[in-house]
């Protein structure tokens, strides 16, 4: 095949053009990319502080790891008091049938495995339908003080205890769905929970004593 | 045409919104609030100038029949670096907006613009042409936004108009308000499009026979 020197032409201009956005996104990945660590941290913190129980620890930086039925590695944040009791434990859980892909929440519990409250950390839900799960207030505050025994996990529609949203039943039956595996979750691996809370204290006590 | 033809060329006479109707699916995805609106045009208006710029830079150096796959390598790389931006400094409007900050990619206008404009001018028009284009396309929104949200919640911006007590109406809350509210907005800028038509042949007739007035009186 003869290579003309206009075909050379096109593939030149399109490898440079690509190799020129390449590096645009490159150096901007360099600068965003600790304000986003950044952002999605204080994200966290203020989703934590609306769903754990009253805590005087950073929950973040007492994050224990604990695996789960698949295998997966759930990230547990633990608040606790002056005196490092626990107060409570947080985690995300993931609804992977959202209208429009996953949805991240943050689930908040007391020690007993009763709900203080949920956020939703992350969605793609339709704007001004969907999104209810972020704005409605009353809606997320009617998942507080549930526990998995005694209450429906569905909504309405389905013959549950939660609200559906006008024009949208999907989104937070995804939600309530992921609240309840959330739920299960903790119910199936508790003790594994508090066994690995305390052994990081333990951890945490020994470095302390080692430095005296 | 100068620098501020191109602007008002861009912001009115071709508004992509009202007279085009071009990129109906961030406007009516997004347009629940007039916040939304301003960021959503916001974002679009940093794509659009990134890359008017640099398609109007490299004019003349991309062979014809590549120009279009090069075009939207252009305005992807800048929406991914607006994406990411977006994500560092402004995380809350990030999670509102979404999906429909990545779908800049595929708003025709913007492509428009660059194959339509920035590819046959200079740079400074067509930086001109971006900021003419973008302002009007964020104006669009933003007024489509606080309409939607003045109807449906009875707030602008987040605060209250009528009170308390206003009850949310869905309509305006869902896309078929859009579409209604958006309606009502062609009319009314079709409405005073036609009155400025009407005042400027007025105005020349006017002209007109002034001059014949004084074609006469020198004829005298």
């Amino acid at each position: 095949m003869k290579f003309e020197k206009d075909q050379l032409q096109m593939v030149l201009a399109l490898f440079l053009v690509a190799v020129i956005a390449a590096a645009l996104l490159g150096v901007t990945d360099m600068f965003t990319r600790e304000p986003i660590a950044m952002a999605q941290k204080a994200a966290l913190h203020r989703a934590l502080e609306q769903v754990l129980p009253a805590y005087a620890n950073d929950p973040q930086n007492d994050e224990v790891e604990v695996g789960s039925d698949n295998e997966e590695v759930v990230h547990i944040y633990p608040g606790k008091d002056e005196k490092g009791k626990l107060t409570g434990i947080a985690w995300e859980v993931v609804a992977p049938d959202g209208y429009s892909g996953s949805i991240r929440i943050l689930l908040g519990l007391h020690p007993d495995g009763s709900i203080e409250a949920i956020r939703v950390t992350d969605h793609r839900e339709t704007p001004g339908l969907g999104d209810g799960i972020v704005k409605n207030v009353a809606w997320l505050a009617s998942f507080a003080g549930k526990s998995l025994l005694g209450t429906a996990w569905a909504v309405k529609k389905d013959g549950g205890d939660f609200d559906q949203f006008t024009g949208a039943t999907i989104t937070p039956r995804a939600v309530v769905k992921a609240v309840r595996r959330g739920l299960e979750f903790y119910q199936a691996r508790h003790q594994a929970i508090l066994d690995a809370i305390g052994k990081a204290d333990g951890r945490k006590l020994g470095m302390q004593g080692g430095k005296q | 045409m100068n620098r501020s033809e191109v602007f008002m060329d861009g912001f009115w006479h071709n508004n992509t919104i009202f007279v085009q109707l071009l990129g109906m699916c961030p406007l009516l995805g997004v347009t629940t609030s007039a916040e939304n609106g301003f960021w959503m045009g916001a974002a679009t208006v940093l794509v659009l100038l990134g890359s008017n710029l640099v398609v109007s830079m490299v004019r003349g150096v991309i062979p014809k029949n590549v120009r279009i796959p090069a075009y939207i390598t252009i305005i992807a790389a800048f929406v991914t670096v607006v994406d990411m931006g977006m994500n560092a400094w402004m995380h809350d409007m990030y999670l509102v907006l979404g999906l429909f900050i990545p779908l800049i990619v595929v708003n025709c206008a913007i492509l428009g613009r660059a194959e339509a404009f920035a590819s046959k001018n200079s740079v400074i028009d067509s930086a001109a042409d971006a900021i003419g284009v973008g302002a009007g396309f964020t104006f669009a929104l933003m007024l489509l936004g606080g309409v939607r949200e003045i109807l449906g919640q009875g707030e602008l911006f987040g605060f209250p108009v009528f009170g308390d007590s206003y009850p949310d109406v869905l309509m305006f809350i869902l896309p078929p308000g859009a579409f209604i509210a958006l309606g009502f907005i062609l009319a009314g800028v079709n409405m005073i499009n036609r009155s400025l038509e009407r005042r400027k042949t007025l105005y020349a007739k006017q002209q007109a026979e002034q001059a014949a007035v004084a074609a006469a009186v020198e004829a005298n």
